[in-house]
């Protein structure tokens, strides 16, 4: 071999173990770990500078934010990010989680057991979930559309059940410590979601599901000639996305002590953003449960931030739709560098 | 399948090449017709142990629809299938994959988003109760099998990402994975078309050593002259038959690049 080969073999084995490298990390969670560092700690740093004008180290806001991130966004996103990876949508998780936390809310009311009553309501998101993935595979068409479609039908199923009013719900104090109590100063919402990020990360991430999962999504026919089913695989995530949704709601009616039927469209949009900020990839096969934890966070942050600066109510959303084209942006610039 | 997954076909039945018995996979009769269009027509045809076959033949003439035939994703109209000699039905991908048969795709089917590691055990993840998977032993496997059985070149960790591997690359760590599991029968559908000069003289000496090991492959493939260096024999179909058969020893390029063209 010439000395020229040799030398241009180095050079090809060099840039073929750096990019080997780059390329290694993609998987991981570490940039919007970085990115949420740094806006955290910079807010934190403001705050220790002026506390009168940014009181986000406050206990107050702090404590506000535990509680809420997780029923706001945090939990649902959990499972729209774990449906997203095997490459579809739930559009309906906002009418999921107001139909199944004011059924709940409504038998618990009414005179039933309330730990019934929320086992109830789970059952009915997750079969929420399911008759998404149902149609959607028997069907043939994109998720998008079929839960476009189911999210107007659960809508109006909330005014046929209940009714426009809200519904107010005050469990037993058993069951309202559990949902929406404290452990010392960590609200139990954040205990919830804590617990369950580390069980969806292990689904995800090390068991043999998530592998399918990740694989449905990400190269759909590779999946099916190496024999994973496909189909069962994303019926199971169908299913979890709308469990999640359900628990927020519940666990939101529980904190909130009352639900109004007005309150679901946001929050499939949301989720997703929080996904897509997260890093997850809109077309599947591509994220970590890290992701839609510091996505979700993410969102909030800003809201919370702009409140805390004084912004007018209609100034923060702006905020929001620049974070998220901003983020999608820098994982895209981030993945063609690394390819 | 035990941990230690990394018996090849060889440790068990050692074969010569080109071995004169029965062979591993025989067509006997095929047909298959689509609508008003016949694509297969009384084919038969077979590859022995230890072979490396090429089938060969301009577009629409029914190599892919064979192909399918063999790895069980299409049912014939009529005609028999055996293989070692004994009559099978492959009624799916899975009946094909159960007796040792494997394609690989031009596409690999591998996820580019997932590691090699990952991609080696899809389908056939390591797991102990509950499903959560030997990671850790799966890495280890994956790298063994990236060393010894495919050398490849350029890939040093079982992490990679496959999107980040060039298309030989790809192919190899495919071949891997079938090898790794014991697969008798491997289908190659255009296996040279996406490589570079390089990665086609690394394929051809992973199937020269699969070949030594017992294993046989079938290269569906327009490159005649990539055929002719590492194949045993040659079938050429046209119009859904095959016109000509001959081993290596017995043709040239041109006599089969004819046959190929006049489709006779």
């Amino acid at each position: 071999m010439s000395l020229q080969q040799t030398i241009t073999d180095e050079a090809a084995a060099q840039r073929a173990k750096a990019a080997g490298r780059r390329y290694r990390r993609q998987q991981s969670a570490f940039d919007i770990l970085i990115l949420f560092l740094v806006v955290i700690g910079a807010s934190v740093i403001y705050g220790l500078i002026s506390p009168d004008t940014f009181a986000f180290n406050s206990f107050a806001n702090i404590q506000n934010a535990l509680y809420t991130i997780p029923i706001e966004v945090g939990i649902p996103a959990l499972g729209v990010g774990v449906l997203m990876i095997a490459g579809e949508f739930d559009l309906s998780v906002g009418n999921n989680y107001i139909f199944s936390s004011i059924v709940t809310a409504q038998l618990a009311t009414n005179g039933m057991n309330v730990w019934v009553a929320a086992l109830i309501g789970l059952l009915i998101g997750t079969g929420i979930g399911l008759l998404n993935g149902l149609l959607t595979l028997w069907l043939k068409i994109p998720s998008f559309i079929t839960t476009l479609g189911t999210s107007f039908f659960w809508l109006a199923a909330t005014f046929f059940v209940h009714g426009a009013s809200s519904q107010s719900f005050t469990p037993d104090p058993a069951f309202a410590t559990l949902t929406a109590g404290s452990v010392g100063v960590i609200p139990a919402t954040f205990l919830w979601w804590v617990v369950l990020a580390v069980a969806f990360w292990g689904l995800l991430e090390r068991n043999r599901i998530g592998n399918h999962i990740f694989a449905a999504g990400g190269n759909k026919q590779a999946a099916v000639a190496t024999g994973v089913r496909v189909n069962r695989t994303k019926l199971l995530a169908f299913a979890l996305a709308g469990t999640t949704a359900a628990l927020g709601g519940i666990l939101a009616a529980s904190y909130i002590g009352n639900i109004a039927p007005s309150n679901g469209e946001a929050l499939p949009l949301e989720a997703i953003a929080a996904c897509v900020i997260g890093g997850l990839a809109l077309t599947g096969g591509r994220g970590t449960i890290l992701g839609t934890v510091l996505g979700s966070a993410l969102i909030f942050w800003i809201r919370d931030v702009l409140l805390l600066l004084g912004a007018p109510g209609f100034y923060i959303d702006a905020p929001i739709g620049i974070l998220i084209i901003g983020a999608a942006a820098f994982y895209e610039v981030l993945r063609s560098r690394r390819s | 399948m035990g941990i230690d997954g990394m018996d090849t076909v060889a440790a068990e039945r050692p074969v010569q090449q080109g071995e004169a018995a029965t062979p591993l996979l025989e067509l006997r009769d095929i047909n298959k017709q689509y609508g008003l269009n016949r694509v297969l027509n009384n084919v038969s045809f077979h590859v022995r142990r230890a072979e490396i076959l090429a089938l060969l033949g301009d577009n629409g003439a029914g190599k892919s629809t064979l192909v399918k035939t063999m790895s069980g994703v299409v049912q014939p109209d009529s005609g028999t299938l055996l293989w070692e000699g004994k009559p099978v039905v492959l009624n799916s991908h899975a009946d094909a994959a159960e007796l040792g048969i494997e394609t690989i795709y031009q596409d690999s089917a591998l996820v580019d988003s997932m590691t090699i590691a990952r991609n080696i055990f899809m389908g056939r993840e390591m797991v102990g109760p509950l499903g959560f998977m030997h990671l850790k032993q799966m890495r280890e496997i994956a790298a063994h099998v990236l060393k010894t059985i495919v050398a490849i070149e350029g890939i040093d960790s079982p992490d990679k990402l496959v999107g980040s591997l060039s298309g030989g690359q790809k192919q190899a760590v495919a071949i891997a994975r079938a090898v790794h599991f014991k697969r008798t029968l491997l289908i190659l559908d255009e296996p040279t078309s996406a490589l570079a000069v390089r990665a086609t003289e690394a394929l051809f000496e992973y199937l020269r050593s699969l070949r030594a090991q017992g294993l046989s492959s079938v290269l569906v493939t327009h490159n005649l002259y990539d055929a002719y260096r590492i194949c045993d024999r040659f079938v050429v179909m046209a119009r859904g038959q095959v016109v000509f058969q001959a081993t290596q020893k017995e043709t040239s390029v041109d006599e089969l690049t004819e046959h190929v063209s006049r489709g006779d």
